[in-house]
């Protein structure tokens, strides 16, 4: 089918009206958390999984791809006016989005980014549009090898990548693969860590697990920052940039749509680290670097730009190898193994309404939020009065209710509630989720299919290698780590001399421009749920959590919507 | 007599609402806390109640099970005789998905049911015969009553578009001159497909390495990419597609006959391999072990009259039901062959 047909066809599905009803759904609830403080898309996209169980795969795809682009978008609102980041790829735009609204420029400031991530999102659906059909047909040639190669680098990226400790990363990412393990040996047949329970026979589920972790890991952490936002009273207006600002950001735009286009298509990459490249990539290019973080328009353009790209060229390895590139996409794929289909090389072919609909879809989602976000934004900052305990309380309710609605087994309910107590104390360690469930879903892909090589190959490691695909991304990953190492030590050379904590927080979100993601690129970044109360006045601009970049916080970690 | 007679009815219905999950995992106690149940709604005419519920069957909702998820051909077989099994008997028929643990969970369900006849199942070798040998379970095919065969999808060995091998005989030959290079993708180790070419090797000396994958998609994949050299796979219908697009070469099928639909294609038996015939996939109907004769022979009728109707067939897939219904004796000979054959590799 050419690409033409296949956008007709997909067009067919997306304009049905029940799935037209979800794509609407789906980008307002993802605004609304992206406005929220504390629920993430990855939250709210493992709270609403069991509901989607009941609908049809292609319009379940649908509704939580929308809630992950719409959150890139709402995300923005608050990191503008008061400088909470709602979600974590909003943190770049807290340095010079909050500048601009104190210049009184928060209307152009909401409007670019709105307008940035429209164009960002229309040219990564265009790219996955137009690249995910030719990566399929060469997705049937990956063998085994090759699945355990990208699936090593996923796992290596995501634990170099948006995180701040390495370490902990590294350990979280060996208790998911080792969780991976529970349950039916897929070569043998045999069982593994079940302790004769047949619950335990087809391993952990994965979606007790996630929604446990983040859904309620994040609920509990938040509501213990209770702090009330402070009543929002900045007026608005002005909200379509002037030709001025178009004409400024326009590079910036331009560049952020395909830099996080190419990030978001990385495992591991995703919203965080693609808005943070991007706005270091401005910066640097900049004839007047001074001016960012003090409301330079492109800083807020790209970032947003680059974001929005990114969450939705991660679709791309999903739908054509079967690997989710981050844990967002690692939801969605269990909502869709869940419906009995398993994304890989055949989804085009087999399942064209899937794809075809889902990739519709993404134009008119990106379409509606520029329509509700523009003129809405209003709106939305209201909802910053809802007090977080009771958001916690009815987001916590609206899990219950669905992981009972699976199986109508309370069983469920107190795996959920364990894994939520878990994930809670991980993140006040500092220990990341994200890792651990992205290596869970990982895990499982790696393990059978490493083994598979070694049947194919009789056991000749050099398999890997010899191949040229699998071989090459095997050198990719040798020379990440070689990098990240020789950076490593240059910085730890570098942070013995004194640097003013201002010029840090701007240093360390320049440092990710580079791809292996040094420990400290993210400080600046709080946590989604940060509710800082009230923004510091000076040229730090970064909120109260993470002023340093070598502070260590248990929370200052950019985990993201995607968690790195 | 009406009053103790609804108390049964109560007490025996099995699950009803939810409380039946909670017993799924420690089913042990799933079993002592029904007969205690039954024990204590029993009373002393229990054995003349039953005897008329059997003869009356069936008076209310029959439950169907089917141990893997929805959308796949066992849920699409068990909805369709279902739903004409409603219409023959006038009761309401609940199919139920509840997979996992490679059939397991639905097997303990239906093992531990009320042998009354309102709790069914589809059943397979691999759910009956296979998990219990190759897991530590606590039933076996014998704690089930087989009823009748509903479908069956045969196996074949098949390879890519292009493959070097274009008949059977190249592809025996080729592995008997070079033991164990040649690799066959099956849809999981122990399923019977992964059995199968371990009894070609200990039967036949013939070895090849079986590469297990997660289901057809996967294999299909594999094959298409040049990743294995022949497949081993229930030819279900996007298998069946394949075939006819001519991205599948079809060598060898693992029915006892040829199959009607691949007159061209020869059986294990034909080139020699005699006892391989256990590679396809039966699926059955059963209930628990107990079942009264009367609610087996209304059923196996029920059946029968079902696989007679041209709208079942069609929906089952013409090629899938077989030509002469095969009832409950024909199903349970599957199940001992199958167990003969398995037990001592897996035993």
């Amino acid at each position: 089918m050419g690409i033409l047909d296949g956008i007709g066809q997909g067009f067919g599905v997306a304009l049905d009206p029940t799935n037209l009803l979800y794509v609407f759904i789906g980008v307002l609830i993802g605004t609304v958390i992206g406005v929220l403080p504390g629920l993430g898309p990855t939250a709210t996209i493992a709270l609403l999984l069991p509901l989607t169980y009941s609908i049809e795969p292609v319009t379940a795809v649908i509704l939580l791809a929308g809630i992950y682009y719409g959150s890139m978008y709402g995300g923005t609102i608050t990191s503008v006016l008061l400088q909470l980041p709602g979600e974590a790829a909003s943190v770049v735009t807290t340095f010079d989005g909050y500048q601009m609204a104190k210049q009184g420029r928060a209307g152009p400031a909401l409007g670019i980014a709105a307008v940035g991530s429209f164009i960002g999102g229309t040219v990564a659906v265009i790219g996955l549009t137009l690249l995910a059909p030719p990566l399929a047909d060469l997705a049937v040639e990956f063998g085994s090898q090759e699945y355990v190669a990208l699936t090593a680098l996923g796992i290596l990226l995501v634990t170099y990548l948006g995180t701040r400790h390495p370490v902990k990363s590294l350990c979280m990412a060996a208790l998911g693969l080792f969780l991976a393990t529970v349950g039916q040996d897929d070569i043998t047949g045999t069982t593994r860590f079940t302790f004769g329970q047949i619950a335990l026979f087809d391993g952990f589920d994965f979606v007790a697990v996630a929604m446990g972790l983040f859904g309620v890991g994040e609920i509990l952490y938040n509501v213990e920052k209770t702090e009330k936002a402070q009543a929002v009273k900045t007026k608005l207006k002005n909200i379509w940039p002037s030709r001025k600002d178009f004409r400024d950001s326009s590079g910036a735009i331009a560049r952020g749509s395909v830099m996080g286009f190419f990030i978001g298509v990385l495992p591991g990459g995703g919203g965080v680290i693609s808005s943070l490249a991007s706005y270091a990539t401005e910066k640097r290019r900049a004839k007047d670097p001074t001016r960012f973080g003090k409301g330079a328009i492109e800083g807020v353009a790209g970032p947003e730009t680059a974001n929005n790209a990114s969450s939705t060229s991660a679709f791309i390895p999903l739908l054509t190898l079967g690997i989710p590139a981050n844990v967002v996409l690692a939801l969605i794929f269990g909502a869709l193994l869940v419906q009995g289909i398993t994304p890989g090389p055949q989804l085009i072919s087999q399942e064209p309404e899937i794809f075809w609909g889902v990739i519709a879809s993404m134009y008119i989602g990106n379409l509606m939020l520029l329509a509700l976000n523009i003129p809405l934004v209003g709106v939305f900052v209201q909802l910053l009065r809802v007090r977080s305990g009771i958001l916690a309380a009815f987001a916590l309710m609206v899990t219950m209710a669905g992981v009972f609605s699976v199986n109508n087994d309370s069983f469920d309910m107190w795996v959920v509630l364990i894994f939520g107590v878990i994930g809670w104390l991980m993140k006040k360690t500092g220990f990341e989720p994200g890792p651990l469930v992205l290596a869970f879903v990982l895990g499982s892909i790696l393990e059978t299919n490493f083994r598979r090589s070694m049947l194919l190959s009789g056991g000749e490691f050099s398999t890997f290698f010899t191949r040229p695909m699998s071989g090459t991304i095997f050198a990719l990953m040798a020379l990440v780590i070689l990098i990240s190492v020789v950076s490593g030590i240059r910085k730890r050379r570098g942070r013995s001399r004194p640097a003013t904590p201002g010029d840090e927080d701007l240093a360390a979100a320049g440092m990710t421009a580079e791809p292996e993601g040094s420990p400290g690129a993210e400080s600046a970044a709080p946590v989604g749920g940060a509710v800082s109360t009230a923004p510091q006045d000076g040229t730090g601009s970064a909120p109260r959590d993470g002023t340093g970049a070598s502070g260590s916080t248990a929370h200052g970690r950019g985990e993201g919507p995607d968690r790195g | 007599m009406t009053v103790g007679r609804v108390t049964v009815d109560l007490c025996v219905r099995r699950r009803p609402t939810s409380w039946g999950n909670h017993m799924r995992t420690p089913s042990a106690l799933g079993s002592v806390l029904l007969l205690g149940l039954l024990a204590a709604c029993g009373g002393d005419d229990e054995a003349g109640t039953s005897e008329e519920a059997a003869a009356s069957y069936p008076t209310e909702d029959i439950r169907m099970l089917v141990p893997y998820g929805a959308g796949g051909p066992t849920d699409l077989t068990t909805r369709t005789v279902g739903a004409c099994i409603e219409e023959e008997l006038g009761q309401p028929v609940v199919v139920e998905n509840m997979e996992g643990g490679s059939g397991a969970l639905a097997m303990t369900e239906l093992a531990g049911a009320e042998p009354d006849g309102y709790t069914l199942s589809l059943v397979t070798a691999g759910t009956t015969v296979l998990t219990p040998l190759a897991n530590d379970l606590d039933y076996t095919k014998d704690d089930f009553t087989p009823i009748g065969v509903m479908s069956e999808v045969p196996s074949v060995l098949a390879v890519g578009e292009g493959s070097r091998f274009t008949s059977a005989e190249d592809f025996f030959e080729a592995a008997e001159a070079e033991p164990g290079t040649l690799t066959v993708g099956v849809p999981g180790a122990s399923t019977p497909q992964g059995i199968e070419l371990q009894r070609l090797a200990d039967e036949y000396d013939v070895q090849v390495t079986a590469v297990p994958f997660n289901g057809n998609a996967e294999m299909t994949t594999a094959i298409l990419g040049g990743n294995v050299d022949a497949v081993l796979i229930n030819a279900s219908a996007d298998v069946v597609e394949n075939i006819d697009a001519g991205a599948f070469q079809p060598l060898v099928a693992s029915s006892e006959e040829r199959l009607s639909w691949l007159p061209d294609t020869p059986t294990f038996a034909e080139l020699g391999y005699e006892s391989l015939t256990l590679s396809g996939s039966t699926f059955g109907l059963a209930g628990p072990a107990g079942l009264p004769d009367e609610v087996v022979t209304t059923l196996e009728d029920t059946l029968q009259t079902c696989l007679g109707q041209d709208e079942v067939r069609q929906t089952i897939g013409e090629q899938y039901v077989r030509e002469e219904f095969a009832g409950a004796d024909e199903l349970g000979s599957v199940l001992d062959d199958t167990q003969q054959a398995y037990e001592p590799i897996l035993g």
